[in-house]
């Protein structure tokens, strides 16, 4: 019983950890355009489909790179095209029409080059589980905990360290008197949606040797990831971390005892109750503000 | 250094700058005047470029930079301390100061010595050397002006533009943050200071603009607006 328990909370600590990281992306546009990404789900499916069509050439760990700079790039491409406009106009939702269209597009875009079937992704690592007291863990769920990790440790430390990071935080912090630092706010924006979109394609390809890859991937992953930045708090990175293995793991427990039909239901719950009770999330924090 | 000719600009369809023009010459002090709403803070937003001017033009150091992004103007040397000091609540006093030589660390202006500045601010404004790792938003309105001047400084800039200084704070504050500004005077910083409190402003300046909805009605040497009648019983709290 309690060996059963163990194995369903160890097995949803991985999961938890992909939405943790996208949901981090949300947050790292949220941060410094108060916007998103609604096509989140489609920037992991996009990268973790081009990291499938390169690992056939270069094997897992030199596709990284490509998949990486791929996912900056594309996040990039969407905030060219769908959020400067509306920052610019300051436009209360057109933004969020504009991510999802081009969201949709290249869904259909996926669907037309790499087809509407799951994809067997190699993993780079032996897919033998590994016995952990009496709990079977696969070696790359191990590898999702890491790499989630050190993601979001290495943003954080670009944030705190570089000169750089320090100018992204400025523009979090108050847009207009970082411009007046000389900070070119609206790159900074550019940027973080290419970061945000980089999470994204890096939890596509971290999460794709677990589940298989397609381009119907990206829709639920992105919507639960965004109930976990909203239960997590759209400022917090503990909050995303801590949300996201509450999810994860109320999944699994759900779809063990109750019924895997309703594996969605205690997540969509929460969120509904952190809105009502707690609406800057489990962990967000009313900023500091003087006058 | 700075010149502002026929300057309009507003918000949405409001005008509220009609026809502004000032000139702060190299190593002066100049400060702008007047009551609430009259367009002080709109012409310093119009000069660094927070809010586009429909029309005139804003020269620095002989460049035109009308309607130029803020970042470009701040790039070429202009600083502005802006209303309600705007400081980055969630950095340290050190990053704040560090991101005021933002166009200096990437090289878009000459570089110097950053940190050795850093060091040299942290002498001006003891207060900050003691909070220098504290997040700005814990600090008191006093210490957030003196680290948003600070900032600014950081900058080495050809121009500096300080807004209302002085509001919010209490009376022995005010004290300090005039003081401060005079010895920056005495370095010879180019400054347009706008203030409400009028009398102490025009005690520190070399020249002086009066503002009144939206245009300059009177200007002059410091010390002989001091003594126009008209300016006393309007701002000085002189009796009639």
């Amino acid at each position: 019983m309690l060996q059963i328990l163990a194995q369903l909370i160890v097995s949803g600590i991985s999961v938890g950890m992909i939405y943790a990281v996208i949901a981090f992306g949300y947050q790292l546009t949220f941060a410094t355009s108060k916007t998103l990404n609604f096509g989140q789900g489609e920037a992991l499916m996009l990268g973790s489909l081009v990291g499938w069509t390169v690992v056939a050439y270069t094997g897992y760990w030199l596709m990284l790179p490509v998949v990486l700079a791929f996912g900056l790039v594309q996040g990039a491409v969407v905030e060219r095209l769908g959020v400067r406009q509306a920052i610019k106009t300051k436009s209360e939702s057109g933004w969020i029409m504009a991510t999802i269209a081009l969201g949709i597009i290249f869904r259909n875009l996926a669907e037309n080059i790499w087809g509407r079937d799951a994809l067997k992704f190699p993993s780079p690592l032996p897919e033998t589980p590994i016995a952990l007291g009496g709990v079977r863990v696969l070696p790359m769920e191990i590898a999702i905990v890491v790499g989630a990790i050190a993601m979001m440790a290495a943003v954080e430390l670009f944030n705190r360290r570089s000169i750089y990071g320090k100018a992204v935080v400025a523009t979090a912090n108050d847009r207009d008197a970082a411009g007046l630092m000389g900070i070119n706010t609206g790159r900074v924006i550019t940027f973080s949606y290419a970061l945000s979109s980089l999470a994204a394609a890096f939890a596509g390809v971290l999460i794709a040797p677990v589940t298989s890859t397609g381009a119907a991937m990206g829709g639920a992953l992105g919507l639960k990831a965004f109930a976990v930045a909203i239960i997590g708090g759209l400022s917090s990175g503990v909050g995303v971390v801590v949300g996201g293995v509450i999810l994860g793991i109320t999944e699994n427990l759900t779809g063990y005892y109750i019924s895997t039909g309703y594996k969605d239901v205690p997540g969509l719950v929460l969120l509904l109750l952190v809105l009502s009770f707690r609406p800057a999330g489990l962990f967000g924090r009313a900023t500091i503000k003087k006058v | 250094m700075l010149k502002i000719e026929k300057l309009v600009a507003g918000y949405g369809k409001v005008r509220v700058l009609q026809e502004v023009s000032i000139t702060v010459p190299k190593g002066q002090l100049v400060t702008l005047i007047g009551s609430n709403g009259a367009g002080k803070t709109t012409t310093l937003r119009a000069i660094s470029g927070m809010l586009k001017p429909e029309s005139g033009t804003v020269m620095l150091a002989g460049a035109d930079i009308t309607g130029m992004p803020s970042h470009e103007i701040a790039k070429r040397g202009l600083a502005h301390s802006p209303e309600g000091r705007r400081v980055f609540s969630t950095l340290s006093v050190a990053d704040n100061l560090e991101l005021g030589a933002f166009t200096r660390a990437i090289g878009a202006r000459p570089r110097g010595e950053i940190r050795q500045d850093r060091e040299r601010m942290y002498e001006m404004f003891p207060r900050l050397a003691e909070r220098r790792a504290q997040f700005a938003g814990t600090l008191s309105g006093g210490e957030q002006q003196m680290l948003a001047m600070a900032r600014a400084l950081m900058l080495n800039p050809e121009v500096l533009l300080l807004d209302e200084p002085s509001m919010g704070l209490a009376p022995l504050l005010v004290e300090e943050v005039f003081a401060t500004i005079a010895r920056l005077k005495e370095r010879r910083v180019t400054m347009l200071l706008v203030e409400q409190f009028a009398a102490a402003a025009l005690d520190v300046a070399d020249y002086g603009y009066v503002l009144e909805n939206g245009r300059v009605t009177v200007s002059g040497e410091a010390a002989k607006l001091r003594g126009d009648p008209a300016v006393r019983a309007a701002y000085l709290g002189a009796a009639h």
